[in-house]
């Protein structure tokens, strides 16, 4: 179920976040403390979540405290399916 | 805030988890915090401002939270006890005009006792008045407008000198000494933003029930009085509301950020106070070496101040068992103006995102404007909102937008170049060199914004820029 949800997050990631559709992003690697995702890059991400999956991440919910990582972010959808 | 005060907020903080784990730690911390409300206000000369402002911040803070609260939970035991709390602080404070010849715990002497009870009554009567507006949404956007008038009026130098000069002649004071700095009001920046940030989330139906007690320690929580962190209603009553011992007391933690806060703040930044940059110094360096060190000293100067104060803040927090969030992470270590910006005063920008920046850029990728057209508006936007936070001037509006525009600049490097740099970093030894020289860069180009930062006028600051580049 988990590889589910990050499977697709991880492609849009990749592909539409930083360019390059052949990059692995593992669950467990840091998104937004690391710099990989800037500000911008995340609420676009948090689009795509809220329409991927049906439901509603916050704007006060874009940061590293909520979700970090993949696995973070995919526990945090589960928990509002 | 001075040495002994800070010893002091230790003791206080460690007093509380001595004596009590559970709900009365909560009541000493209120108690602690309202009162360092009123000791930590600096002396003012409109006279009894330095009691009145502080009495404003907690019937502001008061009338909010009854107009977003339920009635029956305003007029619960509890929360009246604590109104009533609050009110006999106030009146121990005005005692103390009488018990003492000098000024105890105020800067100045307390007014006289029949003001303070006319001004609880008009207190009361505004709470009261509060909590049957049966509008909570309209109540919170109105106190969010009202809040930012309210910081930009204290913020610009000429508003708040004609504010000044209306108060003096108010009092029976002459108005021709006015100056913008007569209504330094300790924390109110930091109080107004925790308070924007509990009514948004009203709106938004988030804000957890919390009581007046709560409320009231979540906004003048003493460590964070004066210069922050701006922590999260829900995570501080979590921390709050969490039995806490003597024996859980991290020590190791405390120790390590309590001494390596004063070896910053009292060591390192007040050393370099002395060749930082300032208004008093920028013209007499002619120089450009000498130009440089001042500018560098001054980067070094605020980074060590202001961190320095955080860690000292979060070490008496944690006395206490609250863990204020971290508000610096190595910023100057960063290899880009992006990664500066997530780790410099991490609080306030992290408040910027959530309630300016994200809604922002959320609404404008709902239009047909081009991607790079919606990041150069939101980070113009938001970093000029953090330039004006500082103070409604010219100079800290170019401070804001130069470090708006730099973060654009970064963004649409990445976008371009991201896929070869990565392919060209292979090595660690690339990597390093990557890292070190965008660390440098990014200082450098920090450190060029600082000038604006600390020089009022941009004539003073493009002198001194002049000046660094040997050019007069």
């Amino acid at each position: 179920m988990t590889q589910e949800i990050i499977q697709p997050i991880a492609t849009f990631i990749a592909a539409e976040i930083l360019k390059q559709p052949k990059r692995s992003i593992q669950p467990a690697e840091a998104l937004i403390s690391s710099g990989l995702i800037d500000s911008f890059s995340l609420v676009d991400l948090g689009l795509f979540v809220e329409e991927t999956f049906g439901v509603r991440i916050e704007d006060t919910e874009l940061n590293a405290e909520t979700f970090d990582t993949l696995e973070q972010l995919a526990r945090l959808i589960q928990s509002r399916q | 805030m001075t040495l002994p005060q800070i010893a002091l907020g230790a003791f206080l903080a460690l007093l509380a988890t001595f004596l009590f784990s559970g709900k009365r730690r909560g009541f000493l911390l209120f108690t602690f915090s309202l009162l360092a409300l009123f000791a930590l206000q600096p002396a003012l000369p409109i006279r009894y401002f330095d009691f009145w402002l502080p009495t404003l911040a907690l019937g502001l803070v008061m009338g909010l939270w009854a107009g977003i609260t339920p009635l029956e939970t305003v007029l619960s035991k509890e929360n009246l006890l604590s109104a009533a709390w609050a009110a006999t602080l106030l009146l121990l404070l005005g005692l103390t005009r009488i018990i003492f010849p000098n000024p105890f715990l105020t800067a100045s002497l307390a007014p006289r006792m029949q003001y303070i009870f006319l001004a609880l009554v008009i207190l009361a009567l505004g709470i009261f008045l509060s909590s049957r507006v049966r509008a909570p949404r309209q109540m919170a956007q109105a106190g969010t407008l009202a809040l930012v008038l309210l910081l930009i009026v204290l913020k610009s130098p000429q508003l708040s000198l004609w504010s000044a000069q209306l108060l003096r002649v108010l009092n029976g004071q002459s108005a021709e000494t006015a100056s913008s700095f007569d209504l330094r009001w300790l924390g109110f920046s930091y109080i107004a933003f925790r308070l924007i940030h509990t009514l948004q989330d009203h709106i938004k139906g988030r804000l957890p029930s919390v009581s007046l007690q709560e409320y009231i320690t979540y906004l003048f929580f003493y460590p964070a009085l004066s210069a922050g962190p701006i922590d999260r209603v829900e995570r501080f009553v979590k921390d709050l509301r969490a039995p806490f011992h003597l024996a859980e007391i991290d020590w190791v933690f405390i120790t390590r950020r309590m001494t390596l806060g004063l070896f910053k703040k009292f060591i390192l930044a007040d050393s370099l106070a002395l060749i930082a940059l300032s208004p008093a110094n920028a013209a007499q360096v002619t120089r450009a070496p000498w130009a440089w060190i001042l500018l560098y000293a001054y980067a070094l100067q605020i980074y060590f101040d202001f961190s320095g104060y955080t860690d000292l803040a979060l070490g008496v927090a944690r006395l206490a068992g609250i863990q204020l969030p971290e508000n610096f992470n190595q910023p100057y270590l960063k290899p880009n103006l992006t990664q500066f910006w997530n780790s410099w005063h991490m609080s306030l920008t992290q408040w910027l995102r959530a309630y300016v920046f994200n809604p922002l850029t959320r609404a404008l990728r709902g239009t047909s404007l081009p991607v790079w057209s919606i990041i150069l508006l939101t980070q113009l936007v938001s970093m000029t909102l953090i330039g004006l936070w500082h103070g409604v001037t010219l100079n800290f509006l170019i401070w804001g937008l130069w470090h708006g525009l730099g973060l654009f600049l970064h963004n649409r490097w990445q976008d371009a170049f991201r896929v070869r740099v990565t392919a060209w970093a292979g090595t660690p030894a690339r990597q390093a060199l990557l890292a070190v020289s965008g660390a440098v860069f990014t200082f450098q180009y920090v450190a060029l914004g600082w000038i604006w930062f600390v020089l009022p006028t941009p004539q003073t600051a493009l002198a001194f820029l002049f000046r660094l580049f040997g050019a007069a």
